[in-house]
């Protein structure tokens, strides 16, 4: 497995979040690729110095009837200032390596450190670099989000003067400055989110967990929720987050660790992995009439993985889709065939995973989002 | 109809079979509460400590002294174990000290000679419930019994205490105990239930922060709701309190259980994990506790097994040292065995909490 260097060319969205310009990786300037393994030290203590979180060998191994392993020999490293996507189905682990990670969980087996520390001994100095917010709620619905932000911004060791303006600042970015002294039981799924999110923030974390951010939110949260984590990850903070969501992971996160059964089964940036796909993108070109002779005309593009006839569609799967689509069209004008219409879909997070498993992600959310999902085009 | 029914029932079961824990404490506690009602109330009271003395001037022992000493110390109920276990004193003086300090519950004074208009004086514990009554009951018949006919001047030397008075002192222990266990360790396992610890479990707060500053709110509230009712108690069972420095005492009382309890409570939270299983065992234990103190009905009337259990028991500590400063107006001086124990309980409490909670989730 090797890094990527060009995951700041990712495709990015400017309708999903307006407002926010480069959100992609703009934590991070790299002029030099870097090239070499996920472990360029080769087992020393500590991580590179761009690496903020450095993963050896974990295990975790849950023994009650049956012995259940959760996480099993994980090794990958984070760089400092990326936002980082673990993506899998629900019970692949994700859960656990965060609690790990949190030093929530010990490990059976491996190391795991972040930035110096490792999550076993360095427990406590852990504890005081990073901001977690747990999948489920932690918010405490009685007290207002005022008080839910102070509780942890006391734990959290915040210095007692800048307290309160830190609380009014995160409030404002939050949009919640309004109902600073309403109780968060009156909030909806959104705001507590987002109340939530910032509160993992508030002391200015190395590393941000964020454990299934949007699960459970209906669309227009979830981006609020998007463009609050993009917010966060402009003051160079670090960010982790786990989800099973395609969209969610393809539009935040620099670089996406696929993870299966307790196993890391890929790492890249979200292009690179669909690049990995080998039937490439689907053309998709509505015809008037179609012959043997213009199936013949296609296959002669070295890009062409395969072609064939649907009643009036011409399915191309090819590389490099929108490079091919203009000599196809002008290809047809010759023949003198009728184009009605054309879609190229490029290979979703979603083919990606079922190329690497040869099943698909449970993703029961992503089909209620219409246009976020594998239909998308460009 | 049938087939929802049904359903609801198979679904009820199933729940209910796959809780092991609960079906042992609903089938136990029953058969606890049966064993330890049954024995902790309304037994045979036996073994009241009473002093006898005879008057001065002192030159032998009268007859009437001789048998109904005889009598009394013989004196039982059926096929129970002797009522009284008598001590003898030389001067009324010290039987007067043993009483007032409460390792009698009542002396009888015999006349220095037997004419019959020399009365026999009875001095009885009135703080206690049942047993003054007792006390009576036998002293009379003992001098009956020997044929004098001298009279009896019966004194209450804490005045007539009514049922309220005593079970009231109880009801005040009681209140810090439910409050504590129901209220700040259901809490405390919610927290735990509904991940709400997850959020600060992940912070660089310490262990035995988490644990001061959940002890500290939790005796707190429990200190009030014992003010609280004892100040209720004050009014509705109608106790009058003379001095302040009696308030005094019964405020460090209560705010001592109240920080020993909610130690406990916390230890015993951090290692449940489930509000249904705590609140079971927690239901027991605070009943188990509550009827082995002493609070409904007299210590002596418990057999010897579960009357070890009070000498580990801090409620009925705790509801000695209040009777004893709320209904007899005694001090520290007679209280301070209580209050050393308590003490003790509180600080292994707070070791327990400390050395069981969970700083991980596993």
């Amino acid at each position: 497995m090797r890094y990527s260097q060009d995951w700041r060319e990712s495709m990015s969205d400017p309708d999903l979040v307006p407002g926010i310009p480069g959100m992609k990786g703009s934590g991070v300037v790299e002029p030099e690729p870097a090239p070499g393994t996920l472990h360029p030290s080769g087992g020393g203590d500590r991580p590179g110095d761009r690496d903020v979180i450095r993963i050896d060998h974990l295990t975790k191994a849950f023994a009650n009837h049956a012995t259940v392993i959760a996480v099993n020999d994980v090794s990958f490293s984070v760089r400092r200032g990326e936002i980082f996507g673990l993506l899998g189905p629900n019970g692949a682990g994700k859960s656990t390596l965060i609690r790990i990670l949190t030093t929530l969980m010990r490990p059976t087996s491996g190391r795991a450190f972040i930035d110096a520390f490792e999550v076993t001994r360095d427990d406590e100095k852990i504890r005081g670099i990073i901001g977690v917010c747990p999948q489920n709620s932690t918010l405490d619905l009685e007290l207002t989000a005022y008080d839910n932000l102070a509780f942890y911004g006391d734990l959290l060791g915040v210095p007692t003067k800048d307290l309160d303006r830190r609380i009014s600042d995160l409030l404002v970015m939050t949009g919640l400055a309004g109902r600073a002294e309403m109780q968060v039981k009156t909030f909806s799924g959104g705001m507590r989110r987002k109340l939530e999110i910032v509160r993992a923030f508030i002391h200015h974390p190395l590393v941000l967990f964020l454990d299934e951010p949007t699960i459970g939110l209906d669309p227009e949260s979830r981006r609020e929720v998007w463009r609050q984590i993009a917010l966060l990850n402009q003051e160079e903070t670090t960010i982790i987050l786990t989800t099973h969501y395609m969209d969610e992971a393809e539009k935040l996160c620099n670089r996406i660790a696929f993870i299966d059964r307790g196993r890391l089964i890929s790492l890249d940036t979200p292009d690179n992995l669909k690049r990995s796909v080998p039937a490439g993108d689907l053309i998709e070109i509505g015809v008037d009439r179609g012959d043997e002779g213009i199936l013949t005309m296609v296959r002669r593009y070295d890009q062409v993985r395969s072609v064939e006839m649907k009643e009036t569609v011409l399915a191309i799967s090819a590389t490099q889709g929108s490079r091919l689509v203009p000599l196809l069209l002008a290809d047809l004008e010759r023949h003198g065939v009728a184009v009605k219409s054309i879609s190229i879909r490029s290979p979703s997070l979603e083919d990606v995973f079922i190329h690497l498993t040869g099943k698909k992600l449970d993703t029961p959310g992503v089909q209620d989002i219409p246009g976020l999902n594998r239909g998308r085009s460009r | 109809m049938m087939r929802g029914a049904v359903a609801i029932f198979k679904r009820d079961f199933k729940k209910f079979l796959s809780t092991p824990f609960v079906i042992f404490m609903t089938l136990f506690m029953p058969i606890m509460y049966l064993i330890v009602f049954g024995n902790a109330m309304g037994g045979a009271i036996t073994g009241i400590p009473v002093g006898i003395v005879q008057e001065e001037p002192y030159i032998t022992e009268t007859p009437l002294f001789q048998s109904a000493s005889e009598f009394m110390r013989y004196y039982h109920q059926n096929d129970n174990p002797v009522l009284f276990s008598i001590t003898t004193f030389n001067q009324e003086k010290a039987a007067q000290q043993a009483l007032s300090t409460g390792r009698i519950m009542g002396y009888v004074v015999f006349p220095s000679d037997t004419s019959p208009g020399r009365e026999v004086r009875l001095y009885l514990d009135s703080s206690e419930y049942v047993i003054p009554g007792l006390i009576e009951a036998g002293v009379t018949a003992a001098v009956r019994g020997t044929g004098a006919n001298n009279p009896f001047s019966v004194s209450k030397i804490y005045g007539s205490t009514e049922y309220i008075q005593f079970f009231g002192v109880g009801v005040i222990v009681m209140a810090i105990f439910m409050t504590t266990m129901m209220g700040g360790g259901i809490a405390l396992i919610r927290d735990r239930e509904l991940g709400i610890i997850e959020g600060y479990l992940v912070t660089p707060v310490k262990r035995s922060s988490i644990i001061l500053g959940t002890i500290g709110s939790g005796t707190i509230k429990a200190f009030m709701a014992g003010t609280i009712i004892f100040m209720v108690n004050l009014v509705i069972a109608g106790t009058v309190i003379r001095t302040s420095d009696s308030y005094l005492l019964v405020f460090s009382v209560l705010f001592l259980i109240s920080l020993g309890i909610t130690s406990l409570v916390v230890a015993l939270a951090s290692r449940f994990s489930s509000q249904q299983e705590y609140a079971s065992s927690v239901a027991f234990l605070n009943l188990f506790l509550f009827m082995t103190s002493g609070a409904f009905y007299p210590v002596l009337g418990m057999p010897d097994w579960l009357r070890w259990m009070t000498l580990i028991n801090p409620e009925a500590y705790a509801v000695h040292a209040l009777r004893s400063i709320i209904l007899r107006g005694q001090g520290l001086a007679i209280i301070w065995p209580d209050i050393l124990a308590l003490s003790i309980f509180t600080g292994l409490a707070i070791m327990l909490g400390i050395a069981t909670y969970r700083r991980r989730l596993e």
